[in-house]
This record gives structure tokens, sequence and C-alpha cells, in this order.
């Protein structure tokens, strides 16, 4: 509960710092205030319980979640402040990202589907505004239009099902809805089970996961690169939090019914995520392909429904976002130095910047899944879950998936160690070094000692 | 004290990371220095263990180091007097041979590289005599394995180097698939692999159990391996390709010895399996003999000193499959002395001689090489054997235990005995008396080595002529120190000569041996001082006889024909066929029908919302439609 006030109240802060003028200490309070909401997120996991009239409900599973996406935050904070060069627009892209994060947060504590609903749209619209923060950039608009429009389509698809779920039970609280559920099994309610797949189909449009995914590459490709980081960090890792939440413990009694589906997204986002990845050249088109491919393997998590599932799926979200935080920030300064966003960019970078190449490379094995870096872990801890739960086949169709995932990821490594043309140093400042240096650190701490991560849930 | 034994390879494993991160940053020799200090800080800690001895062995556990189901295995470390005793060997010679390197090595341009090695192989031996476990023990096995490869191609420019290093590499993995394949038979037997535990459960069983003589052989093939037993002892000689200091510390004093060590640890299993130690004492004992010929007829001082590690290591195993364990690990102690010694005034030899190593090129080095003259009689008395130096001990007891044993095999080792004291008579003569037969520029840079080098070789040469005092025989002493330090750690009734030798018999075989010695010198004296005789250049002029032992009996010819040439040939099918065709085809298939594949799916983004949304609502009536229709 403290946890959402004080990010609530930082993201006001920074509308008022306008406003007073204090601008220029915004940027360490907003650090300052990230680290308070990331104590106060930890104390609360054994006084945890029903929160807001029972809108809420903080857990093991909600702090878990949260202090990854916190931290996440904070980390993004660290690396991204550079971009935005306007005093100005800085102020309220920073409240924007602070009311997201807020909306993230509810999103893996809600215990009622209006909080749901009010987390999704939280994190949504201001994102929306956030893609579009480019405002002299025909691509930012763009993608802010295409990503508002979907996005909006798909909120419908989310409210009917929530309203039929609604008509069904005549609640919104998780828990009654979960026990309409269990006690009505067997009549094959059509409300219920379309109300299911129409959340479902919302959900997976957040998570951008196959056939939901085409807003991703243009999107990601269109927003300015620090906002795609966060997009592809914070959002998704609150997005598959809820769709766990959700599914696994709310319609969890059903998973017969609803499993099938899920397992035909998770399948189609592995080959079709992995396969398109191949031949793209914008480095944030090839990030949003394997990120839907990553959106298939997590599903996995989904679907294995046993105890190990929530855990594997924090395990991956963290060195997931992690990985991708260390690659955008590489991807900001190599686009600095030569003014391109393409995978060809990275030309000669083992030459013009070692030390960045080599944390770029520490990335692109965590993200292909190569030992010792998180990437692994979390691709072994989710495919074993799915094992556990006997979907042998998903899990031999993602072992493939990674396989051809390792051809893009590792392109852009081989790229780095080729003569380039260009040949303009890359520069990195003393800070971004270090915190580029800790976070690649953290990729392979938490890929060498996976236990303290798993461990929590 | 024991609670420091954390330290002893931590020392080593420090001056690798460091030496070998920054070695260009090291101006000079100062890597060569660090090196040593850590390495004697080693050493010290390896003298106050020894000298605090607990009365029964402890294990120092350092951290847990595998930990899975029912299986674990710790980091931890075992010290008992027969650890201890090879503790002092490891970091007291290897102390003594990294200081001489340091003047050996000068001018080498891998200086620092070389120093980050040995003090690496240092840490892995330690590893290896300190692990509580078997699969500790594994780990510095594979380690000092390892390190022996980097340093037998340390002048990785030269392919027959190459060779070399991948040969002793190749040879020895034979034997690592035994050792391994005997640790997973052990834990599937005893539940455990740490030595306690397996020694305790063993101790229950009967004599000659199926499974405890399949585990003890399949150790025992990595043994042959490690310590260049028949038939894996080809890499050895080959090995001499590394620099000296190499031979001297990894080829001779310490690693080859791991073997022996390694069956003195587990001797409680051994005992339990006869069958093995007849194989053992077999083994070994052709090994003695069989290379001790060989040793007769090379030329190169590298090569000679190398036939003769192998023949003593056969000594030692004769040893071990008699019983007589302590006697072994005498052996091995004095051995390191005397072998450490003899490879190391041989380097003195060949860095005066500016790198030649053939002995019919040499001669007359007396004079100009005076200490390097000394200390190589030393150890050359001490190796053959001569009361009252250190090889006349270990030897001698050997010999004694056999006897016990049985007469056949105590006639063999005596026969070896004076092989041993001829080819080695034979080198010394060659080297150091009669004229120079180098060319002129040889001669003109003849000089003696600097004190750097001579000092470690002084050290070693009191070592090799006083260290056969810790173990007296029964004639000479009532009190056997050796036997009586390492009694705890050998199983009860396992030492062999439960019933002593008769004295007279003792004494009539040192007589004998005695007296056959002195004449083996007078005979060698005068064929290669008085008469000048030297070993012929051409092979044209060579017996059959010595041809058939200067080609080592053609043994690396025949490996070649019946085992490298049908595995080549075979690769070759593989690669052509199955590689380049079957596998090759299907991964390319693969690969082309991935990429074919990514390239028509770009093709449905299209850019356009309304194709978007309709792809999304077409996908969820299908979700529908499957869920709920079918």
């Amino acid at each position: 509960m403290v946890t959402l006030i004080i990010l609530a109240g930082l993201g006001l802060i920074s509308l008022f710092s306008e406003i007073f003028s204090f601008r220029k200490i915004l940027y360490p309070l907003i650090l300052a205030g990230l680290a308070a909401a990331f104590v106060a997120n930890i104390t609360d996991w054994n006084t945890g319980g029903a929160i807001f009239n029972n809108m809420m409900h903080s857990d093991h599973f909600s702090v878990a979640f949260n202090g990854v996406l916190i931290a996440t935050a904070f980390f993004w904070f660290l690396v991204s402040p550079g971009y935005f060069h306007d005093p100005t627009n800085r102020t309220d892209h920073f409240s924007l990202l602070l009311f997201s994060l807020t909306g993230a947060t509810l999103l893996t504590s809600f215990s009622n589907m209006i909080m749901l609903f009010l987390g999704i749209e939280i994190l949504s619209i201001s994102l929306y505004v956030l893609a579009g923060s480019k405002k002299q950039d025909l691509a930012s608009n763009e993608a802010a239009l295409k990503y508002f429009l979907i996005g909006s389509f798909t909120t419908g698809f989310l409210l009917f099902g929530m309203a039929l779920l609604y008509g069904a039970s005549g609640s919104f609280n998780l828990e009654a809805i979960s026990r309409f559920i269990a006690n009505n099994q067997g009549q094959g309610n059509v409300l219920v089970y379309t109300g299911v797949i129409l959340m479902m189909s919302a959900l997976a449009f957040k998570v951008s996961a196959t056939p939901f995914h085409f807003w991703a590459p243009d999107v990601y490709q269109g927003s300015p690169t620090v906002v795609t980081s966060f997009m592809s960090t914070v959002v998704k890792t609150a997005a598959l939090a809820a769709f766990l939440r959700l599914f696994m413990y709310c319609f969890g009694t059903i998973n017969g019914f609803w499993s099938g589906g899920i397992e035909i997204i998770a399948a189609a986002s592995i080959i079709i995520g992995n396969l398109t990845a191949i031949f793209q050249d914008d480095f944030k088109r090839m990030i949003a392909y394997s990120g839907v491919s990553h959106a298939g393997y997590m599903l996995l998590a989904i679907l294995a429904m046993n105890n190990s599932s929530a855990s594997s799926l924090l395990y991956y979200s963290a060195g997931y976002s992690l990985s991708l935080l260390v690659a955008f920030s590489a991807l900001l300064l190599v686009a600095k130095a030569t003014g391109a966003e393409t995978i060809s960019a990275f030309n000669g970078l083992a030459k013009r910047n070692p030390l960045l190449a080599g944390i770029t490379i520490i990335a692109m094995l965590s993200l292909a899944g190569i030992p010792p870096t998180a990437g692994f872990f979390g691709k072994y801890y989710i495919f074993s879950a799915a094992l556990k739960s006997n979907y042998t086949g998903l899990v031999v169709l993602a072992v493939f998936g990674s396989l051809v995932g390792v051809l893009y990821y590792f392109r852009v490594i081989i790229v780095m160690f080729r003569e380039g043309s260009d040949t303009r140093p890359v520069v990195a400042s003393p800070g971004e070094r270090i915190y580029l240096l800790l976070i690649a650190f953290l990729i392979l701490f938490i890929g060498v000692w996976p236990g303290y991560l798993v461990s929590l849930l | 004290m024991t609670q420091l034994v954390g330290l002893i390879p931590l020392f080593p494993l420090i001056g690798f990371l460091v030496i070998g991160l920054w070695q260009k940053k090291f101006p000079g020799i100062f890597s060569g220095i660090l090196a040593s200090v850590l390495v004697a800080l080693s050493f010290i800690i390896s003298a106050g263990i020894f000298f605090t001895l607990p009365t029964s062995p402890v294990t120092v556990d350092i951290f847990d180091w595998i930990v899975c189901g029912s299986f674990s295995a710790k980091m931890s470390f075992y010290i008992d007097p027969v650890s201890s005793v090879m503790l002092l060997i490891v970091t007291g010679v290897g102390l003594l041979i990294h200081i001489y390197s340091i003047g050996y090595m000068k001018n080498d341009e891998g200086f620092a590289r070389f120093f980050s090695y040995m003090n690496l192989f240092v840490f892995f031996m330690l590893l290896l005599v300190l692990g509580s476990n078997y699969l500790v023990m594994y780990a510095g096995w594979e380690g000092v394995g390892l390190c022996s490869y980097l340093l037998i191609g340390f002048w990785f420019k030269n392919t027959e180097y190459n060779h070399a290093a991948n040969k002793a590499f190749i040879v020895n993995r034979i034997g690592d698939l035994g050792f391994v394949l005997g640790i997973i038979l052990m834990f599937l037997n005893f539940g455990s692999i740490s030595f306690d535990q397996v020694f305790s459960s063993a101790s229950h069983m009967p004599h000659n159990q199926p499974v405890m003589v399949t585990i003890t052989l399949l150790l025992f093939v990595g043994a042959i391996a490690k310590s260049a037993q028949i038939p894996l002892y080809t890499w050895l000689p080959d090995a001499m390709a590394g620099p000296t200091p190499v031979s001297a510390l990894i080829h001779a004093a310490t690693m080859v010895t791991a073997g022996v060590y390694m069956i003195v640890r587990s001797n409680i299993i051994y005992s339990l399996a006869p069958f093995t130690l007849h194989i053992i004492a077999i083994i070994g004992l052709a090994t003695a003999l069989f290379s001790a010929t060989i040793a007769l007829a090379q030329t190169d001082i590298k090569k000679v000193l190398a036939y003769s590690t192998v023949s003593q290591l056969g000594y030692m195993f004769v040893a071990l499959g008699v019983g007589a364990y302590s006697s072994a690990l005498f052996h091995v102690t004095t051995h390191a002395f005397f072998k450490a010694l003899l490879f190391l005034a041989a380097g003195s030899v060949i860095h005066a001689m500016s790198g030649e190593q053939d002995i019919r090129n040499m001669g007359g080095l007396r004079k100009k090489l005076p200490i390097t003259f000394l200390v190589f009689g030393a150890g050359t008395l001490a190796i053959s054997g001569v009361p009252p130096f250190s090889g006349f001990f270990s030897k001698d007891e050997i010999l004694a235990k056999t006897y016990l044993q049985s007469p056949f095999m105590f006639i063999v080792l005596s026969i070896t005995s004076v092989l041993t004291a001829i080819y080695m008579f034979r080198l010394f003569f060659l080297t150091f008396y009669g004229t120079f037969r180098g060319n002129r520029e040889q001669e003109h840079h003849l000089h003696e080595s600097p004190p750097v080098i001579t000092i470690p070789l002084v050290i070693l040469a009191i070592l090799s002529t006083l260290g056969g005092f810790l173990g007296m025989p029964s004639i000479l002493s009532s009190h056997h120190f050796f036997d009586t330090f390492l009694s705890p750690s050998i199983a009860p009734g396992t030492l062999a000569g439960s019933g002593e030798v008769s004295h007279t018999f003792e004494w009539t075989v040192v007589a004998v041996s005695v007296l056959v010695l002195a004449a083996v010198i007078i005979w060698l004296y005068s064929r290669y001082q008085t008469r000048g005789n030297v070993p012929p250049q051409e092979e044209a002029s060579f017996t059959p006889a010595y041809r058939v032992l200067n080609h080592k009996y053609y043994i690396d010819e025949i490996y070649d024909t019946i085992i490298v040439k049908p595995l080549y040939g075979l690769g070759v099918v593989f690669w052509t066929l199955v590689d380049n065709r079957l596998v090759d085809g299907v991964v390319t298939g693969i690969n082309k029908g991935v990429l074919y594949s990514s390239q028509m799916l770009r093709r449905v983004q299209t850019g356009n919302i309304g194709f978007y949304i309709f792809v999304m609502v077409f996908g969820i009536i299908a979700l529908l439609i499957f869920n709920l229709v079918l």
C-alpha cells in the first residue's frame, strides 16, 4: 500500500516540479523515491493481506513482482536520463513513466477486475503518450497512434470479457468469480467461457503474443528508444504477472478449458516471433519480434499451472528485463555515435568500445539463453515447470525456437567484431559505464546464483 | 594449524590469477619471484602442518561444492600423514624448481606465462593430494593433466612440441575415463565418494568381490595413464618437449606419482582386491624392466631420464602390488629428490651447451661445470642405489618386501636395478668424462650456471644424499621413521613384511648389490673414459639389439599402425560421409527452411492497422471456435 502511494506521489511531484521549479533536483528525488518504494515494498513481505476494501491483495507474489518492476524502473532511470534533452518535457515524461509504473504495480496485486482494468489503463495511456513523445518524428507519431488504436480496441475486449464474467457470477471480485467457477464447473457456462477467452486475447495483446503482436514491431521501432526499453521490460513483466495472477489463481479450476488456447498462442508466438526476427535489420524490430517469442516462452509458465510457475516467471522476467535494459542502453549509445538504430550500427563495436561490446555480449548471450547468464536459467526453470505438467511437445518446440533465437542474437555479436567503415569511437560516460557494468554483473550474478530469486515464490 | 590448510592451494591459485591476468604488466623476473614467494608460503604452512600433525586424520571443510539429491561433494581437505608428506614434496620440491626456473627461463619471452602455468599446476596438484573425496581428487587430477598439456606445448610455435602435448593429453584421457568410471561405480556401490565413508563401508566387505576388483581396476587404469605404465607410458618420453623445469616438476617429481599416491590413499579398498594388486605388481614389474632396457640405448639426455622415470615408477607400482604402500611412498619421496635433481642438473648442462641435448656431442664437462658435475654425480649414485645415498634405502626396502611375496619378482627387479646403474653411469660418464665432442661455438660458450640455478641443485643434492635416512632398514636401526609415521593411514595388516626378511639375507643382498654396482661402474668407466667409446651416430653402424632399443621396441610405430591410423581412417569416413553429407545436409536443409519461412512471414507485417485488427479479430474468433464449438 505504501509502495503504491509513494509511486503515485512521485508522479505527482514530477508534475509539481515544473510549477515550483525544483526540476534540477527532480532526478535524484525520483531515484531516492524509487529506492524508498523498493524498501517499502519489501517490508510488506510478511504483512500482506487485503487492502483498499479488498480491491487489492498484497501477497508474496505481488511483492516479488513489484520488487522486480521497481528495480527495473530504477535501473531504467539510471541509464536513460540523458535521452530527454529538453528540460521541460523531461518532467512530463518522468511523471508519465512513474504513473505507468504505478499502473504496473496494480497489475501484480489486483484482487478485483476493476483494479485489473484500472491498472492496464493507467499503464497504457501513459505509454500511448510516451510512444509519441518525439513530436517532430513521423514514426513516433505513427507508433503512438497505432498503439492507441489497437490498444483501445483490445480494451474493448477486456471490458467485454469482464462484463460477461460479471454477468455470470454477479461479482468483480476475483475470489467470488473463482468460487463461482469452481461451483459451476460442469455446466459449460458459455458466458464464463467466452469472457475468459476475451480476457485472454486482451492480455495476449498486452504481452504481445501472436496473433495479437502486430502492433509491437511498429510501435517498438517508432517510439523513442528509452520508451521502447520501458515497454519491453516493465510493461511486459507487469502484463505477464497479471496474466498469471488472473489465469492461475482465478480461472485455475477450469484450466482444462483455456489451456488449449494458450497452447496455440504460445506455440504461434514462438514460431512466428523467432522466424520473423531473423531478417530484421532494425535492432528494435528484431527485439520486438524476439519479444514475441519470449512472451511465448513465458506463457509456458502460466500453462504449467504448478508450484514453480510463479517463481520461474519471476526469474525469467527479471533476467529478461535486465538483459533488455543493457541491450537498449547499448543501442542508445551506438545510435548517438552513428545515428542509426540498425543492427549494422553495431559494426566494429568490439574495437570502438570494447567494454560496451563486452557488456552487450553478456546481454545477447542472456537473451539467447546461454549459460551462465540469467537467460539460460530462466528458460531452464520455465521449461522444467512446463515439463512437470507434461507439455513435452511445447517444450521441444520452445527449445528449437531458442536455437533459432541464437541465430539473430549472435548476429549482433558477430557484427560487433566485423570491421566496419565507421570507426568513430562510441563514447559512454563514466556513470553509464558503471551502471551498465552493474546490470551486466547482475545478469551474471542471478545466473550463477539463481536460488535467491527462485526461492522467493 | 590444520585450519590453515585452505591457504595452501589458495596461494598458488592467486599467483596463477595475478600473473596470468597481468602477465604483460610485470617487469622482468618479477612474476617469477612472486610465483616462488607464493609457493614458499604454501611450503611454510605445509611444514607447519607436518610438524603439528594431529594423531588422527582431520577433514577441513572449505565449502559445499556440488549438492544434488543424495549426491554431495564437499570441497574439503583431508589431512593425514600421507597427504602431509605429499604436501611437503609438492611445495618443497616445487619451490626449488620455481627458484631454479627464474634462472632457467630468464630469457624466454613467455616468462610470466610460464610461471602462471607453474602456479596453476601447483594449485591443482595440491588439490589432488589434499582432496577428501574422489571428486576433488579428480578435479586436481584433470587440472594437472591440463597444466601438463599447457607446459609440454609451452613452446607452441614448434609443431613437434604441440604433437607431444596432444599425445600426453589424449593418452591421459584414456586413463581419466577409467578413473571417472571407477568413481561413478564407487558412488553407485557405496553411496558416497568421500574417503572416510568409502573406506569405512568397504572394510566390512569380503576379499576379491567382483565389484571391488572392478572399482580398483578402473581407478588403476587412471593411474596407468597418469603414471606412465605399460601400455600407456608412451606420452612421458615425448613430454620432454617441455622446458626442463617442467620435466623435473611435473614429469618426474609430482604429477606422475599421482597414480601411486592415489593407490596409497585408497590402500584400504586395494587391500580388499588382491587380484588387482597382482595385476599392479605385474604391470609395474614389466614396465620397470622394459623401460630400463630402452633407456640403455637412448642418446638424448632427457630421454634417458624420462625412461628412467618410467622405470622407477614401475618400481613403485611393484611395491604397491606387494602391499608395501609405505615403501612405495618412501620411494616416491626419494625419487622426487633425486629425479628432480637429475632433471635440473641436466637442464643446467643443456643450458651450458646452448640447448644441445644429445650426449654424443657432450663429454668432459666435469671441469667446466664443477657444481653441476658434483650434484649430477650425487643424483646418479642415489638412483643407482649406492649406499648410503637415498635411493639405496628406498629400493632396498622395495626389494626386501618383494622377496617376501615372490622371489621371481625379486630377481627381475634386481636385474632392473643393475640396468638402472648401467644406463645412469653411461649417461654420467658420457656427459662429464672423456673429451668434449661438441662444436667450437658450444665449447666457447660453456659455463657453469648462475647461483639461482646451482643453489636449488645443491639443496636437492643434499636431500638426495641424506633423504634415505628417513627410512632405515631394520638391519641398521630398529626405528623406521617413515613406516611409523604413515601407519595411521595404512590399513592394519596390509603392510607387507608381516614376516621380516632375515638379517643375514639382507646383509647378503646389500653386499652383493654393492659388489655388482662397483663392477658396473668400473666396467663403464673403462668403456667410456679410458677407451673413449661413444654411441654411434649413424644408424647403419647400430647392432641389431641396439637398434631395437634405440627405437624403443618400435612401440610408437606399432601404436600408430594399429590404433592411430585406423582411427584417423574412421575419422575420414565419418567426416566425409556422415558429417559432410548427412549431418551438414540436414542442418543446412533446416537452415534454408527457416530462412525461407522467415522471408515469407515478414510479408504479413504490412503496417496497415486495419489488417492488424482483422487478424486479431480473426484470432479471437478462431480461439472461440476452437474452445467452445470443438
